[in-house]
């Protein structure tokens, strides 16, 4: 996710600078707000006219004969593959070898792991992050290692790591030569961007069923559907690193006679190494969320640790499985993020480099040595310290303490705010909700989207997952609202006290690296089980990219601008709201729709807490082999994710 | 210059469709050829803790006393079937009937699972109502009774409609078949899982509350608190035919073990080990009520059993598992 931030905040602050005419941009939001504000009237008028009528069946949900018939022919579709899977040639010579080839690859690393002991594995890892990142990284993660093996977890860690290492080497195998054929055609680059724009906006959730359908479960699917989520920001920033490599450097090569593939090798790849090398960064890191998202396919490791304390409500359970997860998250990110900068270790004098290599090397056998003659294996089970007991009484105290008021404050929120939303969204007539869809689109972002958002909702309804699409859009629209109105004060507090932002920055850049499946566990927490608790996830997930995109936006206000505006005698709220909110326009803008997206996909995760709608349908399609409702609400959530995406993008270019 | 390029990219090419021939001509990939670790033992876990109970005593014993390395990998019944036809797991130690699968994927069918028999286990599933709401409608635990009332069970979240309570999604269940066929104004709400579902029951239980739900044995809640199975007409081979319209109670189940072929073909220790297990819901019963009712760790739970019950489980081992 952290990709998405990160390459569209390079986009925004083109538009937020060349922006002038700050009061005409707030009138146009004005406008367009009290607009938005008809449209809603529209909405809820329809919503009573049609109870009053007594819901006559021309005003009601969308009718779901074609949704059905759609399910059915992809049930049809499962059943062939479930019978043919070892018997069509295009399983037994294609998806069969991608899956049986991948599947072994996750087993080989496993067991070449399990055969280095915890002592060969630590020494590796150790001196890995040391030759690349330096002493600091490496205590890290030595200390990422000590996570693993006093959490009791330490078979389930060298699972998952082996699904990373698989997942990550097949999306750099297809990304980077991706990434190099876009960087050196343009027309190819036009033809790839909207397909990668399309796969970063899909919410993880919606990967998982059609890898199911092709890869089967467990591990091997896991892995496919690992690289393919990950695949996007390596290919696109390898693009965009080549593109930039300097014109002049280019002909001066070509002037002297070098052939493509010399231009490429010798000179285009070496400059644009470092950046590719943030490509490689980011990828791993969307590996590590969707690592541990796929246990709900039926991957191992730490994923499955959670996944299996979240349906028994075991907390402590799920936060020993979740700190370990958090420190894999973390020490990846050092290391692979440490690659592309310069440290002074990696940037060892030539003859040191064997002379090291060798040194290590023989430090990584000796301890595989002394692991196998004393048996070590995996770290023993009886020697973990268990924090889950203690998080556990934690969990009592808290829910004994304030548990009565959060519980309250869920019930309060399902029957005043989500319930009724729910109602109106499902109880309208289709078709007026369709066209609020197309009003928002045209308000917003014009003509175009109006026609996107449109067929986006008809298409909701074709898939026969009207009411639950429904029920999913309020709690996105819930959670957004009060993401954004919490971003948006946070980031302002924050651009206000530099102590404060001091403070919270480290904190955000962690949160930002976290796998989304983590945030779960301190929903269910709070507030138990149902929609609240994956509304809470939504909130804390989607929170830090807002409040970093607002707090940039405002101090990126040329110091002029307020110095000006202070001298002409305006309060600090004037100043705030004439003058610094609508010159950070851009940010802001920016800063809802990444936490719009960010909500979606954390919300449709939420059924793994019992929050319902379309994330339910995947989990069900998945459980009770029904892949044609799951399949079909994967696709409605796409919809929904296209929509909320095109109408908040608003009238700028879609991002680079 | 360019004419060693030109050989090289032929010579790729040449390459790639070698490449492509080895692959098509030499061998057509079945899933079940996936790379194994012969020591480890892969495991499903369902989502319930009786069968909880029964893979970590079971995994427990493989790991501790026969040096196994053992994988227990949550997910649904379904989807476990589908793992042992791919053979990425290797047995399933509690199944619920499931006729259909053994069909498609059994002897008759694709031939990658082996009914592996009787674990011991008597199993049912059915509609419970807690005792105190007999006090209140004596015959609210028959069909009729639960007809009569079904307005009773109406909650927020279903309207004019009583509300059936469900499990996890991915449960056996009949429900909706048998509210068709008897005509009752129910609609179903799925907890989400066993635990959230138990909390739901234990809050309306406090309260006397009334709630109807979907529940079974052996569950050790059962011997904590006090319900009352509605009785429905006997089930009758073949009456869950269709599963739309079914005018008839859960049948008993008798839980099997389900193993991949291969396991089995393999003989090691292991299948052996797990092919002499059996044991009685009590014994089920007592570890599942440490790990759910006492909030002991589930491997922590089954190595007390483990401890204490050795004459029990050294009948399971077979022979000659200390040499492997």
């Amino acid at each position: 996710m952290a990709t998405v931030t990160e390459s569209a905040g390079a986009a925004a602050t083109g538009p937020t600078g060349s922006d002038r005419g700050s009061q005409g941009a707030g009138g146009w939001l004005r406008g367009s707000a009290v607009q938005a504000l008809l449209v809603v009237v529209v909405l809820v008028a329809g919503y009573w006219a049609a109870r009053l009528m007594g819901d006559p069946s021309w005003a009601g949900g969308f009718p779901t004969a074609v949704g059905d018939r759609f399910m059915a022919w992809l049930d049809g579709i499962y059943a062939w593959v479930v019978e043919n899977r070892n018997d069509s040639p295009l399983f037994l010579y294609f998806f069969n070898y991608v899956s049986v080839g991948l599947g072994s690859a996750v087993v080989l690393i496993n067991q070449f792991l399990d055969f280095l002991t915890w002592a060969g594995v630590t020494a590796l890892g150790l001196f890995v992050a040391w030759r690349f990142a330096g002493w600091r990284v490496a205590l890290l993660v030595l200390a990422t290692f000590a996570v693993f093996a006093l959490t009791g977890l330490w078979s389930e860690s060298m699972t998952t790591l082996s699904l990373i290492f698989t997942s990550v080497l097949i999306a750099l195998l297809f990304g980077i030569p991706l990434g190099i054929l876009a960087g050196r055609s343009e027309a190819f680059y036009r033809g790839l961007r909207p397909v990668l724009d399309f796969m970063q906006i899909m919410p993880a959730f919606a990967y998982l069923l059609p890898f199911v359908l092709l890869f089967g479960i467990g591990n091997p699917a896991a892995a496919v559907v690992t690289a393919v989520y990950a695949l996007p920001p390596v290919a696109r920033i390898t693009a965009l690193a080549i593109r930039e490599v300097p014109k002049g450097a280019i002909e001066a090569t070509t002037s002297l006679g070098s052939t493509p593939w010399q231009i490429l090798t010798k000179v285009q790849l070496p400059l644009a190494k470092r950046t590719i090398l943030l490509g490689v960064n980011q990828t791993i890191m969307l590996a590590v969320s969707m690592v541990v998202i796929a246990s709900v396919i039926g991957a191992g490791g730490l994923g499955d640790a959670i996944y299996q304390a979240l349906s028994k409500v075991n907390v402590g359970q799920a936060f020993q499985a979740g700190v370990a997860i958090v420190m894999l998250a973390i020490a990846m990110d050092r290391v692979t993020g440490a690659v592309g900068r310069s440290t002074p270790v990696s940037n060892l004098p030539e003859r040191y480099r064997l002379p090291v290599s060798a040194i290590g090397l023989a430090a990584i056998i000796m301890a595989t040595a002394v692991g196998r003659l004393f048996k070590l294996g995996g770290w023993p089970r009886e020697m973990s310290v268990d924090i889950a007991d203690p998080v556990n009484t934690v969990y009592d105290w808290i829910q004994s303490g304030i548990g009565d008021f959060t519980a309250a404050l869920a019930t309060w929120l399902l029957n005043w705010v989500l319930s009724p939303l729910s109602a109106l969204l499902t109880g309208s007539p289709w078709w007026l909700v369709v066209l609020a869809a197309a009003a928002l689109g045209w308000i917003f972002a014009g003509g175009r989207t109006a026609i996107v958002s449109a067929a986006a909702f008809v298409a909701i309804g074709l898939l026969g997952v009207w009411d639950n699409a429904m029920d999913t859009l309020s709690q996105v629209l819930v959670a957004s609202v009060v993401t954004i109105a919490l971003g948006v004060v946070i980031g302002v507090l924050m651009s206000r006290n530099d102590v404060l932002a001091t403070i919270l920055r480290p904190i955000l850049d962690a949160m930002q690296t976290l796998p989304p499946f983590v945030y779960l566990i301190p929903a269910v927490a709070l507030f138990t089980i149902g929609r609240v608790p994956a509304l809470a996830a939504a909130l804390i997930f989607a929170l830090p990219p807002v409040v970093r995109l607002v707090n940039d936006g405002i101090r990126g206000v040329p110091a002029g601008t307020i110095e000006a505006a202070e001298s002409q005698g305006s309060t600090k709220w004037q100043l705030l709201t004439k003058v610094e909110l609508p010159m950070a326009r851009g940010s802001l803008l920016l800063a809802i729709n990444q936490g719009i997206i960010l909500v979606l996909s954390m919300v449709v995760m939420g059924a793994l807490v019992g929050a319902g709608a379309l994330g339910n349908d995947v989990v069900v399609g998945l459980a009770q082999n029904q892949l044609g409702l799951g399949l079909a609400s994967g696709l409605a959530i796409v919809c929904l994710g296209l929509f909320l995406d095109r109408v908040t993008q608003g009238r700028r270019a879609p991002r680079a | 210059m360019p004419r060693f390029m030109r050989r090289k990219g032929a010579l790729l090419r040449v390459i790639a469709v070698a490449v492509v021939m080895v692959m098509v001509g030499s061998c057509a990939v079945r899933t079940d050829q996936i790379a194994r670790d012969p020591g480890v033992v892969r495991m499903a876990v369902n989502g319930w803790v009786g069968y909880e109970a029964s893979a970590e005593v079971l995994a427990a014993i493989l790991r501790n006393e026969m040096d196994y390395e053992v994988q227990l990998v949550r997910t649904d019944e379904q989807p476990s079937w589908q793992a042992l036809d791919q053979g990425v797991l290797d047995v399933i130690v509690e199944n619920w009937g499931h006729e259909d699968l053994l069909e498609l994927y059994g002897p008759e069918g694709n031939g990658t699972v082996v009914d592996g028999g009787s674990n011991g286990n008597v199993g049912g599933i059915g509609w419970y109502v807690p005792a105190y709401m007999e006090e209140e409608y004596p015959n609210i635990a028959t069909m009729e009774g639960i007809k009569e009332h079904a307005d009773v069970f109406q909650t927020a979240e279903t309207g004019d409609k009583g509300e059936f309570l469900g499990g996890a999604p991915g449960f056996v269940t009949q429900d909706q078949g048998m509210i068709n066929a008897f005509d009752l104004d129910l609609e179903i709400v799925f907890a989400g899982s066993e635990a959230s579902q138990i909390t739901e029951v234990r809050r309306r239980y406090a309260n006397e509350e009334p709630v109807l739900f979907y529940f079974y044995d052996p569950q050790w809640l059962q011997e904590e608190l006090d319900f009352v199975r509605v009785e429905f007409p006997e089930y009758e081979p073949g009456c869950d035919a269709d599963i739309e319209w079914v005018p008839c109670d859960y049948p008993v189940y008798d839980m099997n073990k389900i193993f991949r072929t291969g396991f089995v073909e393999e003989d090691g220790p292991a299948y052996r080990f797990l092919d002499n297990w059996q044991w009685t819901n009590e014994q089920q019963n007592e570890v599942a009520r440490m790990i759910a009712d006492e909030g002991i760790d589930s491997s922590e739970a089954a190595e007390i059993w483990v401890d204490e019950n050795p004459d029990v489980w050294r009948e399971w081992l077979p022979e000659g598992y200390e040499t492997r």
